[in-house]
């Protein structure tokens, strides 16, 4: 198994180097000039050109690649253009708050979208799962963003019951920073149980419908018995290939979620590069994300064999 | 036993004194600032803080004038070349350490050093209003500026907000190697915590030394009242909002103008608004192939109604504003009213006799800024009645401000900051386009004129070539300037002493928290 984990790292190094490349010239190709952004609609061509030349981007392109890619294999990946930050501190800063809420998030929606999607599964065409599939589009359908909003409105400007806006590290007050995260985390709970149970229970009806659980259910277990032991183990590849990908997109930035509940995140972090053209952010954050999908994906498909034997890491 | 104990315990409580509960003032910025240097690398989020930590020697009243700040008074030589200022007595740096000249000059040097990235280092050596050739300090409450020739705008870029007021710091600001550490200023604040990304903190400097009468702009008594202001990073607007109504921040600085009802209706909520000397305006390039022929420019100039587009993108906050020059600026005066009334009739016939028939004229715009985006689109309904097409482009921010520098447009839809000079206006949209691709009025006569307003003093001559200049600006048509923006701020009702002001900046100096 670590030799095929080995092997999979090792198979993405191309994934990253595309990445590199591909990020550096597409923000190069965007038009904008963070010198001009960063003195604004007064300064002229000859300070807009000084500036330029103080960060370095007046240098040909591959001049400019080949010195940040030769900064990243010696692992720095630069500083930012907007605040002069070295960028590798800056993500894994940015990257704990938002792995903290993604990983409590989609932990949490797979405890409540796994049993819910298996039991409309079981309960197929009938109430329970109409309700539970209703829910499930509901979730589906409605924007994170206003989703995000209205239980900011509802616990937050209603109830009281809960801040706003700010963020507290869990590594300064675990107390407080858990009131802060409450919403956000409710936010991608709500939003992400709707994709997971409605895959969960599509693979329920299929592996409910093949005749080893109608020899189940005929040897006398309960039903019980047949979802959980039976059922559950087949049906969960599929789910789990899901929650792998939701958790690669969400670990690569929750821009929105982070924005509404104003969280020192990661994808706040790339969305505000973009917008300044903040050139080394953005590369950096990319690559980054990057390879948390590599590290994200290569880890569930370790987890294959763990629910169906008949898979195996090689 | 119990007896002893008890008068124990209540003569403690008499003997402790009641502990003065510290206040705090929660405030929002839209974005992270970018540095805390003063005028290098900077944006307005930046230029707010920043003002509130260092002070200048002369600062923006609020009628938008020059006014002293860390200095005493200001003498002008007869020859308009040399500026004396005299600094006040007993001010403080929050290191303890008091001010004097030579603290002016050492900030003063680095300014003027190209590495710094001083963004107003042109207006300083020549290549823009005034070349300082020497900086003596005779004693240490004396400094004297030497110019190579006369400049209007000597103080008034001292004064810019922008240039970050040219503050004054103490050397503890820089690190041993020169570079940039923290500012050690003499504002009312000084800068706490900055928790990037999160908030920026600001404590109040116990020895701030005020000057005397009334808070006046960015001058005037600064006393500080609140013990700390938080400056909390909400990018969303929508949870600023909130954030205000549920009592987690105390004052939002800038809201949306369509929110305004809203908190008007609320007892717990008060606001504050002001016209800002920013303006809206929409942009010509006079060397697009279409648009190189000013009957046409004056077509659309007078195909829209101007008036009424200036007050619903402005939310009835502002009127049609003509000029470039502000509305608020003593500058503006009965001259600056003349601009464009809409008539179709005469649109048309103009139309006609630029030989234009229906070619499609792209108009860029942004949605970063609502208004900006609705001038486009209002612009575009009204133009379609005589018969003139305008499409445009929606781009982001970056991109348009990219294309605003490289002239590469035919018509524009754009928003420019606060210049609080009427020869600063007129500078900010005037130049040669071969050297300047961002200026959009190109004119040899009108750049001479501009250039006089900044070599002499005298008010009624500068206004009398700001007159002029209106008069071929209008005749011209390089573009149309609907209205000057209006800053609105809302803020709990326990805030008191919180006003909006022409620049659009929040100051939190002469406000209370109850």
């Amino acid at each position: 198994m670590i030799g095929y984990a080995v092997r999979r790292l090792l198979a993405a190094i191309p994934t990253l180097l595309l990445v590199a490349v591909s990020v550096f010239l597409l923000m190069r190709a965007i038009p904008g000039n963070p010198a001009q952004l960063m003195l604004g609609d007064a300064a002229g061509p000859e300070e807009v050109a000084a500036l330029r030349q103080s960060l370095g981007l007046d240098a040909p392109l591959p001049v400019q690649f080949l010195a940040w890619a030769g900064m990243t294999l010696s692992g720095d990946l630069g500083r930012s253009i907007t605040n002069a930050q070295p960028v590798l501190p800056l993500i894994i800063e940015r990257f704990q708050v938002t792995a903290l809420i993604v990983l409590v998030a989609v932990g949490l929606a797979a405890l409540i979208a796994i049993p819910l999607g298996m039991l409309a599964a079981w309960r197929q065409n009938r109430a329970l799962d109409f309700a539970i599939v209703s829910f499930a589009t509901l979730m589906l359908s409605i924007p994170s963003f206003w989703l995000g909003l209205i239980l900011l409105l509802v616990f937050g400007v209603w109830l009281r019951w809960l801040p706003v806006v700010g963020f507290v590290g869990f590594t300064e007050d675990p107390a407080a920073a858990a009131v802060y995260v409450i919403l956000p985390i409710l936010t991608l709970v709500l939003v992400e149980t709707g994709a997971v149970a409605r895959m969960a229970r599509s693979a329920t009806i299929d592996v409910l419908r093949l005749d080893y659980i109608s020899h189940a259910r005929a040897k006398g277990l309960s039903e019980y018995r047949v979802l959980r032991r039976h059922a559950l183990p087949n049906a969960m590849a599929p789910t789990l290939t899901l929650i792998g990908l939701v958790l690669g997109n969400l670990l690569g930035g929750i821009a929105v979620i982070e924005t509404v509940f104003t969280l020192p995140g990661l994808g706040r972090l790339l969305v505000e590069a973009i917008y300044q053209r903040d050139y080394p952010v953005v590369q950096g954050v990319m690559l980054f994300v990057a390879l948390v999908y590599v590290v994200v994906n290569l880890l569930v498909d370790l987890l294959y064999p763990v629910f169906d034997p008949r898979v195996t890491a090689e | 036993m119990l007896h002893v104990l008890a008068l124990g315990l209540a003569a403690l409580l008499c003997s402790t004194p009641v502990m003065a509960q510290e206040t705090l003032l929660r405030t929002r910025l839209n974005s992270d600032i970018r540095s805390t240097d003063p005028g290098t690398n900077r944006d307005a989020n930046t230029d707010a803080v920043v003002q509130h930590v260092v002070e200048g020697l002369v600062a923006y009243r609020e009628d938008t004038s020059i006014g002293p700040l860390l200095a005493e008074r200001v003498d002008q030589s007869e020859d308009g070349r040399t500026y004396t200022f005299t600094l006040r007595q007993g001010v403080r740096f929050h290191n303890g350490a008091v001010l004097t000249s030579a603290d002016v000059k050492f900030a003063w040097d680095r300014y003027m050093r190209r590495e710094t990235n001083w963004r107003c280092l042109p207006e300083f050596d020549g290549r823009g209003a005034a070349r300082v050739t020497a900086v003596e300090t005779p004693d240490p409450l004396t400094v004297v500026f030497q110019l190579a020739e006369p400049s209007a705008l000597f103080l008034a870029n001292m004064a810019r907000v922008d240039c970050g007021g040219t503050g004054i710091w103490h050397r503890d600001s820089l690190n041993a190697d020169g570079s940039w550490r923290t500012p050690v200023g003499t504002g009312p604040y000084r800068l706490g915590e900055w928790r990037r990304g999160q908030f920026v903190e600001l404590m109040r400097f116990p020895d701030y030394v005020a000057r005397v009468g009334e808070r006046d702009g960015y001058t005037g008594n600064k006393a500080a009242f609140v013990d700390r202001i938080r400056w909390l990073i909400i990018p969303d607007a929508a949870a600023a909002k909130a954030a205000l109504l549920s009592n987690t921040i105390d004052v939002i600085p800038d809201i949306n103008s369509e929110d305004l009802p809203e908190y008007r209706a609320r007892s717990d909520i008060r606001t504050s608004s002001t016209q800002t000397m920013g303006v809206m305006a929409l942009l010509f390039q006079t060397r697009d192939p279409l648009l190189r022929d000013v009957r046409l420019r004056r077509a659309i100039a007078l195909s829209l109604d101007l008036p009424e587009m200036a007050r619903a993108l402005s939310d009835g906050h502002s009127e049609y504003n003509p000029s470039i020059i502000p509305s608020r600026s003593p500058a503006n005066g009965e001259a600056q009213r003349e601009g464009y009334r809409r008539d179709l009739n005469e649109a048309r016939r103009l139309l006609r006799e630029a030989g234009y028939r229906g070619q499609t004229i792209r108009m860029l715009t942004t949605q970063r800024y609502s208004s900006v985006f609705d001038a486009a689109v209002m612009a575009q309904a009204m133009a379609k009645e005589a018969g003139i097409n305008i499409e445009f482009d929606v781009l982001d921010w970056a991109t348009l401000l990219d294309r605003y520098t490289r002239g590469d447009y035919a018509m524009m839809a754009f928003t420019y900051s606060a210049r609080l000079d009427p020869s600063l206006s007129f500078e900010m949209v005037s130049g040669p386009k071969d050297a300047q691709p961002r200026k959009t009025w190109d004119n040899p006569e009108g750049l001479e004129r501009l250039r006089e307003s900044m070599r002499i003093s005298d008010p009624a001559r500068r206004q009398a070539l700001f007159d002029d200049l209106h008069r071929r600006f209008i005749a011209d048509v390089p573009m149309i300037t609907l209205y000057n923006d209006a800053n609105i701020a809302a803020f709990r009702a326990n805030v008191t002493g919180f006003q909006t002001w022409p620049t659009g900046q929040p100051r939190f100096w002469g406000v209370r928290v109850r």
